[in-house]
C-alpha cells in the first residue's frame, strides 16, 4: 500500500473513531428505552404492591421484600420452578438435543433424497409458528385426536393425554417445534468432523460406538455445550405454546414460571408480585447464560 | 447373527428409525392440512367428503383477516428492516475498530440475547402506558426491534468480521465515504448474514402473539398471530375447517422465507459466532 | 481529563437523544390517537364483513365538527355484530334523540376471565379509557377502589327513574361500593339453578317435574342418567380457571352457600379460609369427577366451556343437568346464539338445594352487569345522558327480552311481554332468597384462587389439599389479620 493511501486511511480512521458512537447510538438508544429500562423497572416494581385493580392500584407503595417473602412461602412458586426445570430438561436439554443429534448422525452419508424428505418434515415443525404448533399438537393429543385414533386402530383405548400426562404433551410439543434447530446445528458440526480421523479409527479396529464416544463427541463438544445453552435459554421463555395448549393446567401441572408470572400479573391483577416472579425468571436466564459464556470461553 | 446379517441391519436400521421419526413429525400436521380442505371438519381426523378450497376462500376474502395479515406483515417486515439497518450500523464499529469496551459490550449483548422477553412484559406494559404507546402498532414494532437488537448486532458483527477489509479500503481510496463503503461494499458481501438475521427476526415476531396480546387492545389492530390465538383459544374451535385454513395460511410466510433462505442458513448455523467475540 | 470530558459528552448526548426519542414516540402516539377515529370509523370493524358506510358520514343535519363521540366498551363473546349487546346498542343509538352525540362501540374481544384485566388496563389511562364501560357488579368494588370509576351519586339522585322506585331497591346494592357510593347503573341481574332436560329425565325414569331436596338427590339423579342413558353427560358445572367467574359463582359459591357457609364474614370483616363448608363443596366437585358424572375435562376446563354446555350440549340433548345461570335461555331465542324453539318444553329450571335440605331449602346467587363511567372518561356528561336514555324502561326491556336476563327494573318486571318469557317467573322467584358476593375489593383476587382450587379438585387433587392451598393463597392476598378459620 502506498504511503498516500495509508495516509488517507489514517485520516479517515481518525475521523470515524470519533463517529463510532453515532453508529452505535440508534441501537443503544432503542435497547436502553425498550429493553434495559424495563429490566430495571422489573427490579423496581418487584418491591412494590403494583396492582391492576383494587385499592393497591390507586397508590403505588414500596413494600420492601414482601413479594419475595410471599414467593418464598408460595408453594406454587416451587411447583412452577420445578415444572420449568422439568420442561427445560425434558424438552430442551434431552429431547431436542438428543433427538436432533440422533437425526443428524443417522442422516450422515444417507441417500440425498431421503435426507431431504426427512429433513423437510422435521423442519416443518420448526418453521411452523408457535401458535399453529399449539393447535397442531392440541388436536393431535385431543380426546378425539389423531393419536387416540391411531391407538384405537391398534385396539388401545383412548387416553385424555392433555389431562392425564399434560407435562409430557407440552414437552413433546416443544420437541416437535424445536428439534430442527439442534438437527441443523449438529449436521453442520458433524460435517466438520474430518473423515480421515474416523477412517483412521476404523482402520485401528474401533467399533461404531467407540468412534462416536472417543472421536466424534469430543470433537463437537463445544457445539454441544453452545447448542445446549441456546436451546435451554430459548425454552426458558416459552409461553405461547404452553398457554395455548394447557393454559398451565389442569391445576398447576404445567404452570411454568412464564405462565405463573402471567397468571399473577394479568389474571390475579397483582403486577408487583408478577414482576418479582419475572425477576426470578431473569435471574435463571442470567445464571444459565453466564454458565454458557463461561463454557464457550473455555 | 452373523457378520453379514449384522451389516444389513446396520444399513437398514438408520432408515427405519429415521422413517419412524419422520412419521412422528408428520402426524401432528395431518389434522391441520386435512381439515383445512374440509368444510365439515371435526376435532378428530377424518377424510373429507369433498375436498374444497372454500375454507381458504372464506378466510382470504374476509376483510378483518386481510387486515390482520397486513398488520402482521407490517409489524414483522418493519421490525426486520429496522433491525438489519440499525444492527449494521452498530456492527460496523464493533467489527472494524479497536474500541475500549468492545469486549464487555459484546458480552453484554450476548447475555441480552438470552433474556426471556416474556419476563419483562409487565414493566413494558407500564412503560407503554406512560409513553402513550399502548395500543399503538408502531410502539409494538419498536419493542420488537429492541428485543431482537442484541441478537441482530451479535450476528451481524460476526458476519461482518468475515468480510475482508481490503475491498472496503479500496473503495475509500476511490473516494467513497464510510457509509457508502458499508452500503456498496460491506453489505452486499454480507447478504447471507443479513438474510439470516432478517428471517430470524421476521419469524420471531410473526409467530409471537404474547407481545401484541399485552400491548394492543383494539381488535382492528390485532396482527394475524393474535387473531389466530383468539380464534383458537377463546371462541372454541367451532369452525375447525376455517381455523385450520387460517393456520395454514398463517404459516406460509414463515415457510416461504425458510425456503428462500435455505442457501444462507448453513452459514448461520456453524456456531462460529459463539467462539469469537 | 480529555477522556472524562468525552465520556460526559457521550452520556449527555445519549440522554438527550433518549429524551428526543421519547418525545418523538409520544407525539407519534398522540398523532395516531387523534387520527385513529376517522381511520377506524366502521363500528367494531372486527368481524363485520361488509363495508358499512361510516356512521359519521350518514347524519346530515349537523356538521361533523360539533359532534362529540362517546365510546362504549363491553365484552364481545366472539359473535361480533351478531351479539346481543352490539345489536342493542345500534338500536338505541339509532333512536337516540341527541344527534350531536356519536356513539361508538369499542368492544373488547376476550374470554370472561381476560375481559376484566383488559378493562382494568384500559381504564387506567385517559388515552384508552372509554366513556362508558360495562362492569360485572363483582368488579365494581375493586375498580372503584382503584379509582377507575366515577361516583354517580349526584347524577342518579337527580334521575327520576332511580328515585321513584323503578329500579328494584335491593339490586342497587350490587352497584354500591364499600365506600357507600354508587358506581354504576345496573341493567340486568341473574339467578342460578339447575337446568335439566326433561326428555332425558323421562328416558332415565326420573320425574319430569324435578325438585331435588338435597345434594344427594342431585347426585342420585346424575347417577341414574349415567346408568340409563348412554352418551349423555349427566351433570355439567363449570370447573376450570378458564371459565373465570362462572366457575366461582355458578359452581363453587352455589355449593358453598348451600352448606350455609359464606366466603366472607361480614360481622368480623374477615375471609373464611377454612371450614367444613369449603370441604363439603369441594367434595361435591370431587364426587362428580370421580364417578365420571361430569363432562370430560377437555371440554370443561377450557374458556369455551360455558358456551359448549349451553349452546351445544344442552340443546343437542347431550347433557342432562346443568348448574348454570338463568340467562342461558337467551341463547335459545330466535335471535340468540343457538336458536332452539322447543327449549321451553324440553328444559326445566329448578332451584339448587342446600346440601342436606336445611333451611332455606334452596340457594341462589345473584349477580349482574352495570353501565359505569370511567374516571378517565372524556365526556362524562354526555355519557351519563346516554346511560339515562339507554336504561329507560323501553330500552331496558328491549335488552332484557333479547338477552334473556332478569330485569333490574320493577316496571319492566311487570310488563306482560317480560312475564310471558318462559322461565322468567321462576328465575325472578329465585331472587327472593338470593345471596350476593362479598362487596370487597379483594373479591376478584380471591375469586381467581377459588377457580384454581376448583380446577385442581376437578383434575384429581384431594379436597383437603386444595383447600389448604386456598387458605394459604387467600391469606397472602388479604393479609393474616383478615382471615378466620372455622
Amino acid at each position: 500500500m502506498s504511503s498516500v493511501t495509508a495516509n488517507v486511511l489514517y485520516q479517515r480512521r481518525r475521523r470515524t473513531n470519533f463517529t463510532w458512537f453515532y453508529f452505535l447510538f440508534p441501537s443503544i438508544a432503542i435497547m436502553l428505552v425498550f429493553f434495559i429500562y424495563p429490566i430495571l423497572l422489573t427490579f423496581l416494581y418487584s418491591f412494590t404492591n403494583l396492582a391492576l385493580t383494587g385499592e393497591a392500584a390507586k397508590e403505588l407503595k414500596f413494600i420492601g421484600f414482601d413479594n419475595y417473602v410471599h414467593m418464598w412461602e408460595d408453594p406454587t412458586v416451587r411447583i412452577s420452578i420445578w415444572n420449568t426445570l422439568v420442561f427445560l430438561m425434558g424438552s430442551a436439554v434431552i429431547g431436542q438435543q438428543v433427538l436432533g443429534f440422533i437425526i443428524a448422525l443417522l442422516m450422515k452419508h444417507k441417500n440425498r433424497t431421503f435426507r431431504r424428505v426427512i429433513g423437510t418434515v422435521v423442519l416443518a415443525g420448526w418453521v411452523t409458528p408457535e401458535i399453529v404448533c399449539a393447535l397442531c399438537l392440541y388436536s393431535f393429543f385431543g380426546d378425539e385426536g389423531t393419536l387416540n385414533m391411531i391407538l384405537e386402530f391398534f385396539g388401545i383405548s383412548a387416553v385424555t393425554w392433555l389431562y392425564t400426562v399434560p407435562m409430557l404433551t407440552i414437552i413433546l410439543a416443544n420437541i416437535w417445534h424445536g428439534t430442527a434447530f439442534s438437527m441443523l446445528v449438529f449436521q453442520a458440526a458433524l460435517d466438520d468432523v474430518p473423515n480421515e480421523i474416523e477412517e483412521a479409527a476404523v482402520v485401528d479396529g474401533a467399533s461404531r460406538w467407540q468412534i462416536l464416544y472417543r472421536i466424534v463427541l469430543p470433537y463437537i463438544k463445544q457445539t454441544i455445550t453452545t447448542n445446549a445453552m441456546l436451546v435451554t435459554l430459548q425454552t426458558l421463555g416459552v409461553f405461547g405454546l404452553i398457554y395455548a395448549m394447557t393454559g398451565g393446567g389442569p391445576g398447576t401441572s404445567t404452570t411454568t414460571l412464564p405462565i405463573f408470572m402471567y397468571n399473577q400479573a394479568f389474571v390475579n391483577y397483582q403486577l408487583g408480585y408478577g414482576t418479582a416472579i419475572s425477576l426470578l425468571l431473569l435471574i435463571m436466564g442470567v445464571v444459565l447464560s453466564l454458565f454458557y459464556i463461561r463454557s464457550v470461553k473455555e | 447373527m452373523n457378520a453379514k446379517q449384522r451389516k444389513i441391519i446396520y444399513r437398514i436400521m438408520p432408515y427405519a428409525i429415521l422413517t419412524f421419526i419422520g412419521i412422528c413429525f408428520l402426524l401432528p400436521l395431518l389434522w391441520v392440512l386435512v381439515s383445512s380442505l374440509d368444510t365439515n371438519a371435526m376435532q378428530s381426523l377424518k377424510m373429507p367428503h369433498k375436498v374444497t378450497a372454500n375454507n381458504y376462500i372464506d378466510v382470504v376474502s374476509s376483510r378483518p383477516n386481510q387486515r390482520a395479515f397486513g398488520i402482521g406483515l407490517l409489524m414483522s417486515l418493519g421490525q426486520a428492516l429496522l433491525v438489519v439497518v440499525i444492527g449494521l450500523l452498530a456492527a460496523y464499529p464493533l467489527s472494524r475498530y479497536q474500541l475500549k469496551y468492545k469486549k464487555s459490550f459484546m458480552l453484554t449483548i450476548l447475555f441480552m440475547t438470552s433474556l426471556p422477553i416474556t419476563a419483562v412484559m409487565v414493566p413494558v406494559y407500564q412503560l407503554f402506558l406512560s409513553l402513550k404507546l399502548y395500543d399503538n402498532i408502531f410502539g409494538v414494532i419498536l419493542f420488537y426491534v429492541a428485543s431482537a437488537m442484541p441478537y441482530g448486532i451479535w450476528m451481524l458483527k460476526n458476519f461482518m468480521d468475515s468480510v475482508p477489509n481490503d475491498m472496503e479500503e479500496a473503495a475509500w481510496v476511490d473516494g467513497a465515504s464510510v457509509f457508502a463503503g458499508i452500503r456498496k461494499v460491506v453489505a452486499p458481501l454480507m447478504i447471507p448474514g443479513i438474510c439470516t438475521v432478517a428471517i430470524f427476526t421476521f419469524s420471531g415476531s410473526w409467530g409471537n402473539f404474547f407481545v401484541p396480546y399485552i400491548l394492543l387492545n383494539t381488535p382492528e389492530k390485532f396482527p394475524a398471530s393474535l387473531k389466530l390465538y383468539q380464534f383458537f383459544g377463546q371462541y372454541g374451535m367451532v369452525d375447525y375447517g376455517k381455523l385450520a385454513a387460517f393456520s395454514v395460511l398463517y404459516a406460509i410466510p414463515s415457510v416461504m422465507l425458510y425456503i428462500l433462505s435455505q442457501r444462507f442458513m448453513s452459514k448461520g448455523f456453524g456456531m462460529q459466532g459463539g467462539t469469537k467475540g | 481529563m480529555v477522556r472524562s470530558k468525552k465520556r460526559w459528552m457521550i452520556i449527555t448526548s445519549a440522554l438527550l437523544c433518549i429524551a428526543l426519542l421519547i418525545a418523538g414516540c409520544s407525539s407519534k402516539g398522540n398523532n395516531s390517537e387523534a387520527s385513529s377515529p376517522p381511520a377506524s370509523n366502521s363500528p367494531s370493524a372486527e368481524p363485520s364483513q361488509s363495508a358499512e358506510p361510516s356512521p359519521s358520514a350518514s347524519p346530515s343535519e349537523t356538521t361533523p365538527a360539533e359532534k362529540t363521540t362517546i365510546t362504549i366498551t363491553y365484552r364481545d363473546d366472539g359473535r361480533g355484530p351478531e351479539g346481543t349487546l352490539y345489536k342493542w346498542i345500534e338500536e338505541v343509538k339509532a333512536s337516540y334523540p341527541n344527534k350531536n352525540v356519536e356513539i361508538k362501540q369499542t368492544p373488547i374481544q376476550a374470554s370472561e376471565g381476560d375481559y376484566f384485566a383488559k378493562i382494568a388496563l384500559a381504564l387506567k389511562s385517559p388515552d384508552t379509557a372509554p366513556d362508558i364501560v360495562t362492569e360485572d357488579t363483582f368488579m365494581i368494588n375493586s375498580d372503584a377502589s382503584a379509582g377507575y370509576l366515577t361516583p354517580m351519586d349526584d347524577r342518579v339522585s337527580g334521575w327520576e327513574d332511580w328515585t321513584n322506585g323503578s329500579f328494584i331497591e335491593a339490586l342497587k346494592k350490587g352497584v354500591t361500593a364499600s365506600d357507600g357510593k354508587v358506581y354504576g347503573v345496573p341493567y340486568n341481574t341473574d339467578s342460578r339453578g339447575l337446568w335439566y332436560n326433561k326428555q332425558i329425565f323421562k328416558q332415565a325414569g326420573l320425574p319430569e317435574d324435578w325438585h331435588p331436596k338435597n345434594w344427594d338427590e342431585v347426585l342420585q339423579a346424575a347417577r341414574t342418567v349415567k346408568e340409563k342413558v348412554k352418551n349423555v353427560v349427566p351433570i355439567w358445572m363449570n370447573m376450570g380457571k378458564a371459565t373465570g367467574e362462572a366457575t366461582s359463582m355458578q359452581t363453587y359459591e352455589m355449593l358453598l352457600y348451600g352448606t350455609g357457609e359464606r366466603l366472607y364474614d361480614d360481622a368480623s370483616g374477615k375471609w373464611i379460609v377454612k371450614s367444613q363448608g369449603i370441604l363439603d363443596a369441594l367434595n361435591f366437585v370431587s364426587t362428580v369427577n370421580k364417578e365420571k358424572l361430569g363432562p370430560p375435562l377437555s371440554k370443561v376446563l377450557n374458556g369455551q366451556a360455558g358456551n359448549t354446555s349451553s349452546r351445544e350440549y344442552l340443546p343437542q340433548g347431550k347433557l342432562a343437568i346443568s348448574l348454570d345461570g338463568s340467562w342461558i335461555a337467551g341463547n335459545y331465542l330466535s335471535n340468540g346464539a343457538a336458536p332452539w324453539p322447543e327449549y321451553k318444553d324440553v328444559l326445566g329450571f329448578t332451584a339448587f338445594p342446600t346440601n342436606k335440605g336445611q333451611d332455606p331449602g334452596a340457594i341462589t346467587l345473584a349477580g349482574g352487569w352495570a353501565l359505569s363511567i370511567p374516571a378517565n372518561a372524556k365526556h362524562k356528561d354526555e355519557a351519563w345522558d346516554f346511560i339515562k336514555y339507554a336504561l329507560n324502561k323501553d330500552n331496558t326491556k328491549k335488552l332484557i327480552l333479547a338477552s334473556g336476563n332478569i330485569t333490574v327494573r320493577a316496571d319492566v318486571g311487570k310488563d306482560p311481554e317480560y312475564t310471558a318469557m318462559p322461565f322468567n317467573e321462576i328465575s325472578t322467584d329465585f331472587l327472593q332468597k338470593a345471596e350476593f358476593r362479598p362487596a370487597q375489593d379483594k373479591y376478584p383476587e380471591v375469586s381467581t384462587q377459588i377457580q384454581t382450587m376448583v380446577e385442581s379438585v376437578a383434575s384429581g387433587t384431594s379436597p383437603e389439599n386444595a383447600a389448604k392451598k386456598y387458605a394459604q393463597d387467600v391469606t397472602r392476598i388479604v393479609g393474616k389479620d383478615k382471615i378466620v378459620e372455622k
